[in-house]
Parts: structure tokens; sequence; C-alpha cells
């Protein structure tokens, strides 16, 4: 079962701009390069994950809908982050990892010989608990990615920063000190700077550690209003503590607890209508 | 009885109180003191150095530092001229211009050196290694600074430069080729005495100091940073350019300077393996050549037989320009640390 069998929610801001489906031209959709793809871009096929004896996830299946936010939620240690660091393969290199079941991006194993891990990486971006800037100008933490991947150079970059920044907001804010330090940059300005970073590379799927559970609420706001911005073009996967946050801001939750995915669907059912008794307890606060 | 004893106790708590005042007024003068005796020993240092050096100051003037050579004039001060009221043996002339030139190249090929390598040991062992290599590596490596310089001139002159003079520099020299910097490595390779061999043992004397260092340095980089070029698609090589070099950069700086003056100030083993050369500079990387600090040394005993005392002023002179060099060298760092500070983030900031 994946989660696109399921209605999806109706999200004002989206209907409002984009026709319905049937108003779409048929030639036109024909020429979608997107036709062709899985309306999955991500896939969890039986994962299951151990570092050494441990066992973190167990026999997780999920589909991740193209152009969608799904918020993970569960409580500490139930494998949240480790299943959200599994699909950019920040786990790999954690010793005694091991993993069984498959993980598929655009239908392709990520683990499959013929993938590169940093082109995988530069198509699957990633936001951490805390803001990460880099020890170089503001200006040149946008575009460390791209100039990384020789996406563009020279001139190109100031274009692809400056895009970048007002992408996020930031533009105003840092166009006058884009050669200074980020380090003097708030801490919600250097989250959305290390968002601008991560956009800069073109990625499909934005993997987002708890990306405001170090940050003020104005500043939490900010970053949750802009993630609204970046669907459809991207699959958004969040991870958070907040379940405000997650109700606020996906279309999807899927709910882990101790390493299993107990039950995943619209955000609007599994908090209303959950149908496991340990979905109700967290989303209810009975169990954190 | 039960007041007598109480009347004994107050008696001794009275004591003791007093002892513990002594205690804390000794303990506060003593670190006073303390935090003195580094300043006055320095003032002291420097005040009998410039003393000394003062009569080779005004008789050698500013040509001091163009001209070269070491000449005691007349022996044992036989003839004796006045110059501008100071005792100089007739014929005696001195200069310390290829001396400082042979200070600063052998101890710049020293960093040029010892810089990659401990930046690569330093990386190695904190990011590549497990901690059951890395920690007892660690340890010989600041083992090795820990080594007496002796040794390193001993170790240099008996068989390291012998071997590079047979097996290593006749082929550098004869295919480098024939362009500016590049020419300095052609031409004769000697006998295994002089600047380049000199330069490989400094840089294998600091290599620790800055390994050492560095290594610490990166291990105090938060780990976020590195993980967020990581997730960005970047290589190993790449995070550890862009992201954890720089976040240490100016500690980095600091660690140069440190093993840049322990190059500059090196006395016995340069005295050992760079020829001792005291009237010219080095034609070629393989040639012999002198250093401040090891004409110091080596020309004490022949400088002690100058009855006007002129040519042991001179050798103070010599110090105080190597204690000059390494000060400015010092203060220079920190200009540059200051500077690259601008973009890097302190050293250990939580991230």
């Amino acid at each position: 079962m994946t989660l696109g069998e399921q209605p999806r929610p109706v999200r004002p801001t989206v209907v409002s701009t984009t026709p319905s489906k049937p108003e779409i031209d048929p030639i036109l959709e024909a020429l979608d390069p997107d036709r062709s793809r899985p309306a999955d871009v991500v896939n969890s096929q039986g994962l299951t994950l151990s570092f050494g004896n441990k066992r973190i996830l167990s026999d997780i299946h999920i589909a991740f809908r193209r152009g969608t936010i799904t918020a993970l939620i569960g409580p500490t240690g139930c494998g949240k982050s480790t299943f959200l660091r599994t699909i950019n393969r920040m786990n790999d290199k954690v010793s005694g990892f091991r993993h069984e079941g498959d993980v598929t991006l655009e239908g392709e194993s990520i683990w499959a010989p013929r993938q590169d891990l940093l082109s995988l990486r530069r198509r699957v971006g990633m936001l951490f608990q805390r803001p990460n800037p880099f020890p170089m100008s503001i200006r040149d933490n946008v575009v460390a990615g791209v100039k990384a991947h020789q996406i563009a150079k020279g001139k190109q970059l100031d274009v692809v920063a400056e895009e970048r920044l007002r992408q996020v907001g930031l533009w105003d804010a840092v166009k006058d000190r884009l050669k200074d330090s980020p380090f003097r940059l708030s801490g919600g300005q250097q989250q959305l700077l290390c968002l601008a970073r991560a956009l800069a590379v073109g990625p499909e799927v934005l993997l987002l550690d708890e990306p405001t559970s170090a940050l003020d609420p104005i500043s939490t706001e900010l970053v949750e209003g802009l993630l609204r911005q970046l669907t459809p073009a991207l699959t958004l996967i969040i991870v958070t503590h907040n379940l405000g946050q997650a109700r606020r801001a996906s279309d999807n939750t899927m709910f882990l607890y101790e390493g299993q995915l107990v039950e995943h669907g619209p955000t609007e059912e599994l908090f209303e209508r959950p149908k496991e008794a340990r979905t109700e307890r967290y989303v209810t606060g009975r169990m954190g | 009885m039960m007041a007598q004893v109480m009347r004994r106790a107050r008696v001794a708590r009275r004591i003791t109180d007093g002892f513990r005042q002594i205690e804390g007024g000794v303990w506060q003068g003593a670190a006073r003191v303390a935090v003195l005796l580094p300043l006055a020993a320095l003032l002291f240092a420097v005040t009998i150095l410039v003393i000394k050096a003062r009569p080779a100051i005004i008789v050698n003037g500013w040509g001091f530092f163009t001209r070269s050579g070491f000449d005691l004039g007349r022996s044992y001060a036989t003839t004796v001229n006045h110059i501008h009221g100071v005792a100089v043996p007739l014929g005696a002339s001195y200069g310390a211009g290829s001396l400082i030139i042979g200070t600063l190249e052998s101890s710049a090929i020293a960093v040029i050196i010892a810089l990659p390598i401990s930046i690569g040991a330093a990386f190695a062992l904190t990011e590549r290694m497990p901690r059951w290599v890395s920690q007892p590596l660690g340890f010989f490596i600041e083992l090795l600074a820990g080594v007496p310089s002796v040794l390193f001139g001993l170790w240099g002159i008996l068989t390291l430069g012998p071997w590079l003079a047979q097996h290593v520099y006749p082929t550098i020299a004869n295919n480098m080729p024939n362009v500016p910097v590049l020419n300095f490595f052609r031409g004769s390779a000697g006998h295994g005495e002089g600047l380049l061999t000199t330069g490989l043992v400094l840089a294998l004397m600091i290599v620790p100091i800055i390994t050492a260092t560095t290594r610490d340095l990166f291990s105090q980089v938060p780990p976020l940073p590195k993980e967020g070029g990581e997730a960005l698609g970047m290589t190993d090589w790449e995070v550890a350019r862009r992201v954890t070099l720089p976040w240490v950069r100016s500690g980095i700086i600091g660690a140069t300077v440190l093993g840049l003056g322990r190059a500059i100030g090196e006395t016995i083993a340069v005295a050992m393996v760079s020829g001792s050369l005291l009237a010219s500079v080095a034609p070629n990387a393989y040639g012999t050549f002198g250093t401040l600090a090891a004409a110091i040394v080596t020309q004490l005993d022949s400088a002690s037989t100058d009855g006007t005392g002129f040519a042991v002023s001179t050798l103070a002179e010599l110090g105080l320009i190597l204690a000059v060099i390494s000060v400015a060298v010092n203060l220079a760092a920190r200009l540059v640390i200051k500077r690259s500070a601008r973009l890097g983030a302190p050293v250990g900031r939580a991230a």
C-alpha cells in the first residue's frame, strides 16, 4: 500500500493556483517529462536496518508521492532520524551498518552499483537540526554545492546565489553583506541560508531533520511557510518532534514506534481518526 | 573538664586561622612574583643583549645587514683600531646578510615541506583512522617532538645528508628545468651538508609540533558542518578543503608559526648539517650556508679569542637580530590570524 492510494488532502495554496486534473491538455500532459517517471519518488521496500546487533528499523514499507510533504513523527529513539538519513545514505559509514530490503529513488535502488553517491546526494538534499553554515562567506555558502557539482561557474554563481537567497526570503537581509561571515546571522537566518544552499543544487527530494528545533517561533513559522512553497517541485520528508508542526505543514504523516512503522496516511486522518491505539496515544500526547 | 576542652579547641582554632591567613598571603605573593618572573626574565635578557651588542651596532652600522662574512681581523687583538670610541682589531669585518638570508631560506623550506605533511597526517589521524590506531600513532608523533635536536643533527649529517647527496639530489639537480625559482635546484648536488638537507631536517623537527596542534584543532571541528558538506554531495576531499580546514584556519596559522619559530631559532641541528658557511649565501639548494643561530654557537669559541670583545659583541648583535625576526614573525602571524578570523568560525564553536 502506498500513500498515493489515499485521497490527497485539500491544500488551498496549491488548489487555487493549479488547475484541477481534467482541465490539463492531454497533449501537454503527454509532453510532461514527469509522465514516465514513477509517481512515488522515494520508496522504502521492507527496509530493515541495524547498527551492529542493534536493530533500529524493522521492515518499513512506505512510498513517498512526488510533490508531497510527509511528516515523520514518533517518540525519541524510534528511528525517525535513522530512517531519514538512510535515504541519502548518511548511515552507510556508521560502523556496523547493515540493511535488508531496499529503498528506491525514482524506481532505482539507492544502493545500486551504478548509483553515484555524490549525485544521489545532489538529488536528495538535507537540512539539519541546527544551522550548519560552512566557514566561508554567505554567498559562497549558497553556491558551495553548485561549485562542487560544477553546475555553474564564474558570474553565474552570483545569479544562483541571488536567486536562491530570494527564494528563501533572505536576499534583502544579506544583499549588502554577501561577503561577510554567516556566523553573524541569527539562528533562523542561518537555517534559511542552509536551506538556500540545499536548494541551489536542484534536489528532487529534501530531507529535513527537525529543521526548526533550534529556532525561535517566528523563524519556525517562516521556515514552515517556505516548505509549502517548495512543493510540488520538491518532495519533502520532515522529521519533527513538534506534532503541531506535523499537522500544520504536512500532507501525509507516518508514525514510527520502536523501529516499526505503526501507521501512515493523510495527516488530517492520522491525527483525527488514528487506526492504531499507539498512534492515538502518541498524537493525543498520552505517550511521548 | 568540658570547659577546658572547649578552650583548647578555641585556641587551636585561632592558631590554624592565623596559619591559613599567612598561607593565603604567601600564596598571593608567590603568584604575583610568578606572573612577573617571565616578564622580568625577558626584560633582563633583552637588556643584556642590547648592552653587549651596543659596540657592534655602533661600528657595524646598517651595512651589517647587507655585508656578508666574518673576519676577526688581527689575531688576539695585537693591533687595535678605535672606531667611534670602540676598540676593534685591525682588519675585523663582519656582515650578517648571508646569515639572515640563510635563516629565512632554511626555515621557509622547512615550513613548505612540513605544513602539507602535518595537515595530511593530522587529517588522517582524526578522520581516517580508527581510534585504536590513531591514539598510539598520535602519541608517537608527540614523542618525536621531544627528541633532542642534537640527535636530529647527528642523523642528518651521518645518514640522511650523504644518502640524499648520493641518491636523490643528483637526479633532481639534473632534471630541474632552467626557469626562475626552479633553477635554484640545479647545479652541483654537493655532499649532503647544505640548505635542502637542513630544510628537511628542520621539517622533520617541526612536523610533530604542527601535526599535534592541527590534530587537536581538527578534533574540535563540530560534526554538523562536515555532515552538511557530505549531504550536499561533496567528496571527503572537498569537505576537508572547504569546511574542516577553513574552520580551523587561524589555528593552523598559529601552529605553523610555532613551527616556523622553532625552525628560525634551531641552533645545534642546523650547525651540524648546514656546513656553517659564513661568507656567502648558498649558490643553490644543495650548497652550504649559515644561519644566525648556528653562527652564534659555532663562532663563540673563536670570538672569545678577540681580546677587545668586539667579536663577541657582534655575536650578541646577531642574537638581537634573531630575536627581532622571531618577534616579527609572531606579530605577523597574529595579524594574519586576526584577518582570517573574519570569515572562519571560532575554534570549537558549538554548531
